[in-house]
Parts: C-alpha cells; structure tokens; sequence
C-alpha cells in the first residue's frame, strides 16, 4: 500500500457534507412491542414496592381518614357518620393539648440536641480518621451500635440506669455531689429521662449521615482554608457549616418527625408492668402515645384517627416551614 | 518574595514509611524566579508543592523560605498563595468573598480588604461577576479567581498545581500568556506544576524535571530541551520526544558507522565515542531530522512505515535501515522524523535523513547519561525543517 503525506486536493463538486451514517444493528422485534416489553418489565420491577406501600400504608391511612369522621367501633358493625365531631372533643380535651405540648417539649429539646451531639461527635470522629488515629474504625461501629439494637430493649436497661434508688445515674450524681433525682417517677424529671435514652439510641444514625456529609466537603476546600490563614473555628463557620448544610436539613427534618412520633422508648420507660405509660401524671403523654391509648386501651378508634390527623397536619406544617426556610439558608451545590 | 531552599527533602508514605514519594531532592529557587516541576503522573512534583505549601510533612530534609525554617510551620505561617487544580473556589461565596476571604481570615480592616479585592479582580478581569458564585463562572473565569485569590493576600510564595489542565486548549494557551503576564507583573517566587511540556517550556526561567520522585535535570527550558542530561529528560521533554538508539559503533573511512551502517557521524565524535565503549545511545530530535541537499555531517538511512499529517507539518514513522538488511527489518529501533508536509514518500520506501552534529546527543548505553560532546549545541532554528525532497538521497547506500 502506497501512503502519501500530501493531502490530495478534493476534486471539484465534492460533497464535503456527505456523512453515511453508521448502521446499527436492531432487534428483530417491532418497535411497539419493544416499548410494551420495557413498559411491562419497568412496572413489573416496581410491583412489590408499589403493592406494600398501597396495602400498608395507603389504605390505612384512608382508612384513617374516613373513621375520623365517624363513630366508628373495631369491635361493632355499627358506624355513624359525626362530621367534625372528633375533632370538636379534641379542641376540648385537656389531655390532647397537653400530649400536644409534651410533644413540641420533646421535639423542641431533640432537635438541636440531636443536631449538636451527632455533628460534634461525626466532627471528632472525621478528625480522628483523617488524622489515622488508631481505632477509629471502632469508634464509628460503636457509636453506631446503640441504632441497630431493639429500642425496647435499650429503653429497660435505661429504666434500671435511671432507677432512683440503685440506678446508674444517681450513683453518678451523688459522687459528683449533686443531689440524686427522681427520674422517671418525677414529674419534672421523667421526660428529661426519655430524651437521653431516645438521643442514645438515635445518635448513632445522625453521626453517619453527618459523617456522610462532612465526606462530601472537599479536602482542597479545607486546604486551601488553611492556607488563607482561617483558624479551625473559622474554617467549621465558614467552609464546612455551609457546605453541610443539606445534611443538617436532612437531619432536622429526619429529627423533627421521629420526635413527633415517638412511642416505643415512652411506652416502654413509663409503662412498667403496671401499664398507664404516659406517667408520672401524664408528663410522659406525648400525642402518639395518647393516640395509641385511645384507641388502643380506650378503644375510641375515631378520635385517635382525629388525632392522628392532627399530628399529620402538625408534622406537615412544620416540613413544609422548614423547606421554606431551606430553600433561603440551605446550599445546595 | 521569598527564595526557597530545599536540603535532600523526602516524603515517604507507608506504614513503614517504605514508599518512596520524593527521594533526597536539593533544590534553590531565586527570589521572584518562576520555577516549573515537570514530570509525568506519579513523580513526585505534586508533593513537593504540597511540603512547600505545608498541607504534607516532609519524612526527612529542610526547607527553607528565606532565612526561615519552615518545616514545622503551618500553612498559614508560610505566606504562601496556591492555586488548585480544580480551582477549589469557595462555591457558597461570590467571587467578592472567595477573594476576600484569606483577607478577612487574617483581620484586615474591611476598607483595605475592599480595596484589594476590587484591584485584583480588575487585574484578572473578573470584576463584571465579582456579584456572581463560582458555578455561574466559566472555566478561564474560575481559573481567574482561584488565581486571584492566591494572590491578593501578597504571598510570599505562590505554587500551582496543574492550574490550567481543567481547561481547553484554546483557554489553556490564553491562560498561559496571562500567567506570564501576571508573573511579570507581580513578581512572586512561584512554583509551578505541571506534566504539560508546552507550559513547563514556555512559562518557566527554570525547568525542574521529575522522575520516580527524583530530580533528573535542573536547567533553563533551552537547556533542557536542547541538552538534555539524561535518557528519561531527552524521551521525556518534546513532542514526540528526541529519538533515542542504542547502537554499536565502528570506524568507517572518514566517518562513523553505527548500527552496521544504519547512522553516520563525522569523525569529531571519535573522541566521545571511544570514553563511552562499543554501545551508545544516540539522540537526535524528530524536527532535526530532515531531507536536505545540504552536505550533511549526519545521515540516517530508515525504511518509512507510515505517516501522520498534522497540517503544519508531516511526521514521519520510520525504522532505522543497516546497509547489511536486505529488507526492512521489524525489529530495528524506530525512528520519528519530522517533515515538510510536501514530502512525498512512500510506505516501506528506503530513506536517508540528514541532520547537523550539533543535534546529536550521546548517552552513555548503560547510564543513561548525557556523555560530554563538543558537537552538541543548540540548533538555528533554520535548520529544524528541511523542505527539500532530496530524491537523489533516496536508495543510495551509506558510503
């Protein structure tokens, strides 16, 4: 084969645009099929998820909505249509505004308890990694270890560590010379209780995603930080508090809605083997315990679907005011 | 401005401390001077600007920044400026803030810092978006500010990391000409990164060749180019890079015969060529290879494979020819020469190319070292291209 390096000169009336497509090869099926066949398998995929969200979670929560506006019994066949009656009783009922309250306390004291310890604590461990201390790996597996133990579980080896007369914590405080406590048999001091152990057991969780999150922030971004002459503090305010900013949306938003719907440490702190969780004198009561007391042990099955709905409308309001305020604060890159 | 002084610096990673990043590497650079670590991925440059800037410790040696010892300074100590190869701009700030906040960090008074901030976006021509963050911005505009950044705190010591391979080529030549103007303008001691010979070449007073986390040649980007003191500096620095053959030599009539005919010196190499033994490296650039008429000291016969038409130029893809093969020989070193774009030849067409002896450099074969040669020099440039198809050259043997 002969090769030249001059470039022959295109004879007149060459085409210069002519460009023959490259022919692919093509299923022999015929394009509508196709495009049923991939319909059928992209639905097919979906089927599962789609038939366990429908069954327990969608036609309950129809369900819901339609007892709340009847009288309505699990145990008779007999219902009558109230109207806004359920939710006219729960505007009158003391102990569902109180519920309220507990409620917004415990969420109030969560959320930036939660948000503080985990990013402090997802802080030290990055820190401790980066910096290929020894046994960070550890460290991370055990913070995370109390989330993945059962919550009822934990929640009575906490019972026996806030036992006022033998208890763990009491033994702790009278040796630091403050005065011992009542705990869960405290009106002041049970829900305080309730808090710990919750923040125990869900710290683990927000830790990861926040560690999640400080990963994204890039190394050069901190570098170059410290080459500008910032100082750690101004480097967390300035460069890494911004940029994470999604996740502790995400966390707030996570906290706030396990915050109002907690039960299973409740139930199971204040409970004991006597019933009436909730106590003492009702300073545990928060509106998803009283929910499921309602319907549960006083089997008024319509009001607790009433209040339910409250507290989807509570738990939906606050989501929708704290999108707002993160779509003005929250950078998203 | 400040000189550095790196003493027999090293890095070693590793539990034990058993790689090796960058082994024993002396280094001066002067005051102002723009100095430019050139090597290929993995030799150890990004290191070095990494000990220079503190972001890494160095495992043994010193640097130092004038008569400052700075290995146990912080980055914030050393007055140094770095440009990042993905820019690393602050993305939640405008240009405003990403410029001002070295400023702010070090408590400069907010009339100074507005002040500084506004000149350096106009020296960089980022004041129409200094409102604007940097996702908004193109490349050569990131690429502005990260500069600008850097350097609106006066820096001592200004380093940059590949700076201009995020870019274009179009963008990444425009960036060139502006850091040269910046550099002139400014005057800052800079160490620059780079794997890209074109910048290395035209940027740098200094070029600072790199291997295997060693430093192979220290030299002007002539130098370097032109007299390469080694194997890996000569295959590495050009593109292509300088032909390299390892040949057995003999006396033959009035010259020299290499390869059993395949290159022909002129008796001035005798003296070299004897120091170095019966096997050397020869080297001679693809653009100092040509077809001349001119009476040339040196001539290379070579069977022609294939050519690459780059528009300016044709470069020619060869095999070196002894005058003892009856046909072209696939085992023999390759050749790359580079040629008028007129030159007509065809494959597998037998070819005597010419070049002056000022473009052969000798290696010792075992080495790699750059043998001392009265010969070598630099090339006139005139004589890099040779047009001329000496038809007459073709087929005629070795004599």
């Amino acid at each position: 084969m002969t090769v030249t390096a001059t470039t022959t000169s295109p004879t007149r009336g060459t085409d210069y645009t002519s460009n023959t497509p490259v022919k692919r090869r093509r299923s022999v099926l015929p394009l509508q099929f196709r495009r049923l066949q991939d319909r059928l398998v992209a639905y097919g995929l979906m089927l599962p998820a789609t038939a366990v969200f429908v069954l327990f979670f969608y036609i309950p929560a129809a369900y819901l909505l339609y007892i709340s506006f009847f009288h309505w019994s699990v145990l008779s066949s007999a219902t009558k249509f109230v109207g806004l009656a359920n939710f006219r009783i729960l505007i009158h009922q003391p102990l569902f505004l109180h519920s309220l309250l507990t409620s917004a306390y415990y969420t109030v004291v969560m959320i930036p308890a939660t948000v503080l310890l985990s990013l402090g604590i997802a802080l030290l461990l990055k820190e401790a990694v980066s910096s290929r201390r020894r046994g960070a790996g550890i460290w991370r597996g055990a913070v995370f270890l109390p989330h993945v133990t059962p919550v009822v579980a934990t929640s009575i080896i906490w019972v026996w560590i806030f036992n006022p007369h033998f208890g763990l914590a009491n033994f702790v405080l009278t040796h630091m010379g403050l005065p011992a406590l009542g705990w869960l048999e405290s009106v002041h001091w049970a829900l305080p209780a309730v808090i710990i152990d919750s923040l125990w057991h869900s710290l683990g969780l927000y830790v990861i995603i926040f560690l999640a999150g400080l990963s994204m922030v890039p190394r050069e971004l901190l570098e170059v930080a410290r080459l500008d002459g910032a100082k750690r503090y101004q480097i967390f305010r300035r460069v890494i508090w911004p940029l994470i900013s999604p996740t502790t949306f995400f966390v707030v938003l996570l906290s706030t809605i396990n915050s109002w719907q907690a039960f299973s440490q409740i139930y199971a702190m204040t409970g004991g083997p006597h019933g009436g969780a909730g106590g003492p004198a009702f300073a545990t009561t928060t509106d998803a315990l009283l929910v499921y007391q309602t319907a549960f042990v006083y089997e008024h099955f319509s009001l607790a679907a009433a209040m339910s709905l409250v507290l989807f409308g509570i738990i939906m309001t606050l989501t929708l005011v704290q999108k707002w305020i993160s779509d003005r604060v929250v950078f998203y890159r | 401005m400040a000189e550095i002084v790196m003493k027999n610096v090293s890095k070693h990673y590793g539990k034990k401390e058993e790689k090796a990043a960058v082994e024993d590497v002396s280094l001066t650079i002067g005051e102002g001077e723009f100095v430019v670590l050139l090597g290929p991925s993995g030799c150890g440059k990004t290191t070095i600007l990494r000990m220079l800037a503190g972001l890494e410790d160095p495992t043994a040696g010193e640097i130092w920044f004038g008569d400052r010892l700075m290995n146990d300074q912080p980055p914030d100590a050393r007055s140094v400026g770095m440009v990042f190869q993905n820019y690393a701009l602050y993305p939640h700030m405008t240009v405003y803030d990403n410029l001002a906040f070295g400023l702010k960090a070090r408590g400069v008074p907010k009339a100074t810092i507005k002040r500084r901030v506004h000149e350096m976006a106009e020296l960089l021509g980022v004041g129409s978006v200094i409102s604007h963050r940097p996702k908004e911005l193109s490349g050569g505009q990131r690429q502005r500010v990260a500069l600008g950044r850097a350097l609106v705190r006066d820096p001592a010591v200004f380093l940059m990391d590949e700076p201009l391979s995020n870019l274009d080529a179009n963008l990444r030549e425009q960036m060139r000409l502006e850091l040269a103007r910046i550099h002139s303008h400014v005057k800052v001691t800079t160490v620059y990164v780079t794997h890209d010979q074109n910048e290395a070449l035209t940027l740098a007073d200094r070029v600072v060749v790199m291997d295997g986390g060693r430093i192979r040649q220290v030299g002007t980007p002539g130098d370097v180019y032109a007299k390469p003191a080694d194997t890996f500096v000569a295959g590495f620095v050009g593109s292509p890079g300088m032909n390299l053959w390892t040949l057995e030599w003999e006396e033959a009539g009035e010259g020299i015969s290499l390869g059993n005919g395949a290159l022909q010196l002129p008796r001035s190499f005798l003296p070299v060529l004897e120091a170095a033994g019966r096997n050397v490296t020869v080297g001679i650039r693809p653009e100092h290879l040509g077809m001349s008429l001119v009476k040339a000291d040196v001539k290379v016969a070579c069977n022609a494979e294939f050519f690459e038409n780059l528009g300016s130029h044709t470069q020619l893809h060869a095999r070196l020819a002894s005058t003892q093969a009856e046909s072209p020989d696939s085992d023999s070193p390759r050749l790359v020469a580079r040629l008028d774009p007129a030159a007509s030849i065809d494959s597998g067409e037998r070819v005597i190319l010419t070049a002056p002896a000022g473009a052969v450099s000798l290696f010792d074969a075992g080495t790699g070292v750059c043998m001392e040669d009265e010969n070598a020099g630099y090339i006139d440039s005139a004589s890099r291209y040779s047009p001329l198809v000496d038809s007459t050259l073709r087929d005629r043997p070795l004599t």
